[in-house]
């Protein structure tokens, strides 16, 4: 007969498995260090939990960690958002009608919904015709300059029941008036409209240093045209604060919740600075996150994020409005993590990504297409990445309940965990004054940099296992297909522009401009917060073309480089 | 001026719209810990790729596409190297290139391409080479 171990009453459970790990393994430390710095545990307890005092809300209850619900995918699953675009408006139609088909374009109750990403010129705010942008027009995104090119790619559809969002960097002001001109021109006000505006214009790639307007001038516009939305499309999304980017770029969890809300911080003292009220400000933000690269963090990191966002809202800033302090999240898988090599394992990667944000209760989702590191997805690509959010949402029973993963000892214990390592990283920012003079000295980009290259280095030498590239790589099964955008498409959309400025009144289109540069100047010194917009409506009915608004608003509000 | 020459002297360029800074920055870091100077650029037009290499003297070329353009970018280098009479520094592309760029790269006289994955020693040991072959 075996002896059994011996219980001594004194001593706790947690005491006993300490002394037989000690006793098994001697010497060895099975705590590992996650990316975010925060100490891993190879098991968690009550007391592990309990220590770090887990909210004890409902869902739908303040401070949200929760979720923003008290029922949610039971009642509303997530709204998918397949990011689509290349070519031109007319070109992007078919591809918007393949979501149509196959049940991808499923907005909320009823309506539809698409997640439009523009060329890097579109997203810049550029023109096609502008020197050196030619090889990127509708490469990797929709080329876009005026607002007849949103009436071809919108042509027949119920706006008002349309959920349209639109993924630009320094173009979204403008981009934003283009639409708004052309739902007007096809009969439908700005109140009936839905949707949201990336409008992160800084932080959208700032954290890697791409060109952009001023830091400074960046968050004045941002506010702008969220003072207009909230008076004419009170429905819009005004800003996402993409938690995704800064990961993308690099960043640890940590540091890309705590940037996330150093942005919104700085936008509200924005609102301060300019008198403008808050909460109907902070009522129309949204949060990008990026899911993929380490499932429970995932979880915890969108459950502080919540929590934190709400406290930040209500405490520091004594936001009221209940949809001032819920955070609604649509989520992204990481890109960043998808190989070239042995592409088809990204779908595996990406289905685990998308499994993550829904145990968080993200409210949308983005679920990247696996062949997105060799190119621009194929259909069959797109199709396969909406197929993995229906079988989530219809075969894998996760829908049922919400916040499945609270009362994990794990969960809970890293929730709090990164909430408080968070609130020491914004200290460090309000301690330099806050996010603008921390991008203003570099010190927001080097910190992301410094991870992105730890990663990069962990990556070299083993230490991180990427499958099929720095382990397991075996031959790849095949070729696999790549999208190929018509190469004509520059052509059409330069001629296509060409033929806008000659058709147009040119000394309508003139005026609306200096109205923009006049509203502009005013708005930068401090005065008329939403008044830009407005012109940049007005500018946008009156022909005006992307670049040419954006031109006047690098004048005003100035370029980063 | 001798002693310059030692170290390999390198141009990154990635377009001012591109804004994917990550692999760049990468690559700009791994190079400089191996000894070489390196220049990073932000360039509207190809033609100041061309010009920047000229004035600075390099040895080699890295261009870095992250979200399109590799093609016509390019095709429009070499050109401005050509009309500078620089058109045998070596040049290198990077980033998101598809398997239909490729031919296309190549055919502009591309020494090599580096997609997502690519093990850094290996990198950094084209740039040498390059380098080596181009002050020879």
């Amino acid at each position: 007969m075996p002896t059994m171990e011996k219980e001594t009453p004194r001593r706790s459970p947690r005491e006993a498995w300490n002394e037989t790990v000690e006793k098994r393994y001697p010497g060895a430390d099975f705590d590992r260090e996650n990316r975010s710095g925060i100490d891993v545990k190879p098991v968690y307890a009550r007391e592990d939990a309990e220590r770090h005092a887990p909210s004890d809300s409902m869902p739908g209850q303040f401070p949200f960690g929760r979720g923003i619900y008290p029922i949610h995918y039971q009642y509303q699953p997530w709204m998918d958002l397949q990011i689509i675009g290349y070519g031109t408006a007319s070109d992007l139609r078919e591809r918007m009608e393949l979501l149509d088909r196959e049940g991808g374009s499923r907005g909320y109750f009823g309506g539809s919904a698409f997640n439009v990403i523009f060329d890097m010129p579109t997203s810049m705010g550029f023109d096609p015709d502008y020197p050196g942008v030619r090889g990127s027009i509708g490469d990797a995104g929709v080329s876009i300059c005026k607002a007849s090119d949103y009436e071809t790619l919108l042509a027949g559809r119920d706006l008002s029941k349309t959920h349209f969002s639109m993924v630009a960097n320094a173009g979204s002001p403008a981009m934003l008036a283009l639409y708004l001109a052309a739902a007007a021109r096809m009969g439908f006000a700005g109140e009936q409209l839905h949707g949201n505006i990336t409008n992160y214009i800084w932080d959208f790639f700032g954290h890697c240093g791409g060109m952009n307007f001023s830091p400074r001038g960046s968050y004045r516009l941002a506010l702008d045209v969220c003072a207009y939305c909230v008076d004419k499309a009170p429905h819009f999304g005004t800003v996402t604060f993409s938690e995704h980017n800064i990961c993308e770029a690099g960043a640890t969890n940590v540091q890309a919740v705590a940037l996330a809300l150093a942005a919104v911080i700085a936008l509200n003292e924005e609102c301060v600075k300019t008198g403008v009220d808050i909460d109907p400000i902070a009522s129309g933000y949204g949060f990008h996150m990026r899911f993929g690269e380490d499932f429970f963090e995932d979880v915890a990191k969108t459950r502080a994020l919540r929590s934190l966002y709400a406290k930040i809202n209500a405490e520091r800033f004594g936001c009221t409005a209940p949809n001032a302090l819920k955070a609604r999240i649509h989520a992204q898988t990481a890109g960043s993590l998808l190989t070239v090599q042995q592409p088809k394992n990204n779908i595996v990667r990406n289905a685990y990504g998308a499994l993550a944000a829904v145990m968080a209760g993200v409210n949308g989702m983005t679920i990247n297409a696996y062949d997105e590191a060799l190119g621009l997805p194929t259909e069959e690509a797109v199709t396969l990445s909406l197929r993995t959010s229906q079988i989530i949402g219809e075969e894998t029973g996760v829908k049922q309940v919400s916040d499945p993963l609270a009362g994990s000892f794990y969960v809970e214990s890293l929730t709090s965990e990164i909430e408080t390592a968070c609130l020491d990283y914004i200290e460090k920012i309000d301690e330099q004054g806050g996010l603008i003079p921390c991008i203003e000295s570099g010190w927001a980009r080097a910190e992301v940099a410094a991870s992105a290259y730890e990663w990069r280095r962990e990556v070299e030498s083993g230490e991180r296992t990427l499958v099929g590239v720095n382990k397991f790589t075996g031959e790849d099964s095949g070729e696999t297909a790549v999208f190929r955008p018509d190469p004509g498409v520059a052509d059409r959309a330069i001629a296509d522009l060409e033929r806008h400025r000659a058709g147009r009144d040119q000394t309508a289109t003139d005026a609306a401009l200096a109205r923009l540069r006049e509203a502009g100047t005013t708005t930068m010194a401090g005065g008329e917060i939403g008044s830009t917009t407005a012109a940049l409506v007005a500018a946008a009915q009156a022909d005006a073309t992307l670049g040419e608004m954006q031109s006047v608003l690098f004048d005003v509000f100035g370029r980063n480089k | 001026m001798e002693a310059r020459r030692q170290r390999p002297r390198v141009l990154l360029a990635k377009s001012f719209i591109d804004s994917h800074d990550r692999a760049i920055e990468t690559i700009a870091k791994v190079l400089r810990d191996a000894g070489m100077e390196v220049i990073l650029l932000d360039y509207e037009l190809a033609q100041q790729v061309g010009s920047a290499a000229d004035q600075e003297d390099v040895d080699v070329i890295g261009v870095s596409f992250m979200s399109g353009g590799q093609v016509e970018v390019t095709k429009e280098l070499f050109r401005s190297m050509r009309e500078l009479g620089v058109g045998d520094i070596p040049v290198v592309v990077g980033g998101t290139i598809r398997p239909f760029d490729v031919e296309e790269l190549e055919g502009t006289g591309v020494k090599a391409i580096f997609r997502g994955g690519e093990p850094l020693d290996s990198i950094v040991k084209t740039f040498a080479d390059l380098a080596e072959q181009s002050r020879n």
